[in-house]
């Protein structure tokens, strides 16, 4: 993007990330969306603006969107036997020198949700076509409407030891809940003053 | 952003397997074949709902240094923030139909997108503020909780989040407004007076009438809006006005009147003149909003330049 000024603008195109956010532990973490950021660190803190302004959280992961390889059931289905090819990434992540391991996320389900695609396990792989392939064997049930694989390496997770402060202070904030409000009524609040 | 390909029909054997699908209740996701009006319809809807709320901050983040109390300070600082935060929600759902976020960025700051039209109203008063998070917010989320049932699944997300988020907004509002119409004689006339000045426009925020909006048809055969501009108005008008009334404001629509046989609320005509006037940028502020959002990005480009410089060195001290 070049500035009215013709000044070249080094603008908000930082990379995008994906974010992947925990709720609680135990649970898995899950896509939240994507925020744009230069580096994992400020990705991580994006991902905390941006997707943790309410309770709760117990961790955050953020992978670079290109190191992604997401492909859809319908994908799948038209690409019969082959390699559904349409839908890969950037394959910088191979380098021959044997298998590693990947992330696999799933969505299963149709209903209304605020997530997408939760994290089900991890499988050794070649490649990201060869874990897609591998996920679908170790991951049958329930049949999944969308598939995204992502190279450990590329994953990075907000500190573990400093999960108090990255994540504590949401929860004090009640005035940012709508409970705290309960129910509004014009008769019962006649008289009240604040 | 793919070129014109879409000028062309779809393929009727696609097409029909997709509204089957959309009829079925499944989720179309970023990979699935979907046909070019559909993309191009949903990147509409979902940049000018992107700007909306950024611009959004505007009309209240101008009252955060002067909230008459730290409770509600805090409260007004969250909100914006929440707005700030659905933009990202929006402009990242727009992302997955292949459009970036910086050439959404750069229409918005040249003047070549649409916004809604509410936020080119100015904010007066401190009821202000109130009035906004009860009748502004309160529009919003009868429009969003529709949009929560979109058939493309990104949309959809953003909105389910949003609209949990969204009715904080509106709760807070109506809580200020209520203590105000309930309070001493110059707090009832300053919550009277926003009303007066945010009623229409609220009314406004939520579309043409169905006569005047083309696109619903198809829109709702693909399951991205399931109710129309007017269903969703009489949702806003029936909920709020028994609510305004009791708090003892006057809705400052002299032909309001509560039909019977429908069990409806009936306002009365609606100044399309006026949505249009706003619409096409020549509302009250609407030049002032553009300048503040054009200066809030220019004051931060030294951070956007630091943050690259830094990024920049992490990779080259790594290698």
């Amino acid at each position: 993007m070049t500035g009215s000024d013709g000044r070249s603008l080094p603008d908000t195109q930082w990379p995008r990330w994906e974010v992947f956010k925990q709720d609680a532990e135990g649970k898995p973490h899950q896509a939240v969306g994507s925020v744009h950021a230069a580096d994992a660190e400020h990705a991580l803190l994006m991902a905390r603006s941006v997707h943790v302004r309410r309770p709760a959280a117990a961790s955050l992961w953020v992978a670079p969107a290109d190191a992604v390889y997401a492909v859809t059931a319908e994908q799948l289905t038209a690409a019969g036997d082959r390699d559904p090819r349409g839908a890969a990434p950037a394959d910088a992540s191979r380098d021959g020198s044997g298998p590693q391991r990947f992330l696999v996320f799933r969505k299963t389900s149709h209903r209304r949700s605020m997530t997408f695609v939760d994290h089900v396990g991890e499988v050794d792989a070649p490649g990201p076509e060869a874990a897609l392939a591998a996920a679908r064997v170790a991951f049958p049930d329930p049949p999944a409407l969308a598939w995204w694989v992502v190279p450990a390496s590329q994953v990075v997770a907000s500190p573990a030891d400093e999960a108090p402060a990255w994540f504590d202070p949401a929860r004090s904030k009640t005035y940012k809940q709508q409970s705290e409000y309960g129910t509004l009524n014009a008769g019962q609040r006649k008289g009240e003053r604040s | 952003m793919p070129p014109e390909s879409g000028r062309t029909e779809p393929d009727p054997q696609r097409l029909e397997a997709f509204e089957a699908r959309i009829a079925r209740g499944e989720k179309i996701e970023p990979g699935d074949w979907m046909p070019e009006a559909y993309r191009r319809q949903l990147v509409r809807m979902i940049s000018q709902h992107a700007h909306s709320e950024v611009v959004g901050m505007l009309p209240e983040g101008a009252w955060i240094t002067r909230a008459p109390s730290l409770r509600r300070k805090l409260i007004l600082i969250a909100k914006v923030q929440d707005e700030a935060g659905h933009g990202q929600y929006l402009y990242h759902a727009a992302e997955t139909l292949g459009v970036g976020r910086e050439e959404l960025v750069a229409a918005l700051l040249e003047g070549r997108a649409k916004y809604s039209s509410v936020f080119n109203y100015p904010t007066l008063t401190w009821a202000d503020v109130g009035m906004i998070g009860w009748l502004v917010d309160g529009a919003a989320i009868r429009n969003q909780l529709m949009l929560a049932q979109c058939s493309y699944g990104p949309y959809s997300r953003a909105m389910v989040r949003i609209c949990a988020e969204e009715t904080f907004h509106h709760k807070q509002g109506k809580e200020m407004v209520l203590t105000y119409a309930a309070g001493t004689p110059s707090q009832r006339a300053m919550a009277q007076d926003a009303l007066d000045r945010w009623w229409w426009p609220s009314l406004m925020m939520l579309g043409p009438h169905d006569s005047d909006s083309p696109n619903t048809p198809q829109l709702a055969r693909w399951g991205i809006k399931t109710k129309t501009n007017d269903q969703v108005r009489q949702e806003f008008v029936d909920e709020h006005v028994p609510e305004l009334r009791q708090a003892g404001l006057t809705v400052p629509d002299p032909a309001l009147r509560f039909d019977r046989a429908s069990g409806h609320w009936v306002h009365g005509p609606i100044d399309w003149d006026e949505f249009w006037r706003v619409v096409k940028g020549n509302g009250p502020v609407n030049a002032e909003r553009l300048a503040a959002r054009r200066q809030a990005h220019e004051d931060g480009r030294w951070v956007r330049e630091a943050m690259a410089a830094y990024a920049a060195r992490a990779v080259a001290t790594a290698s």
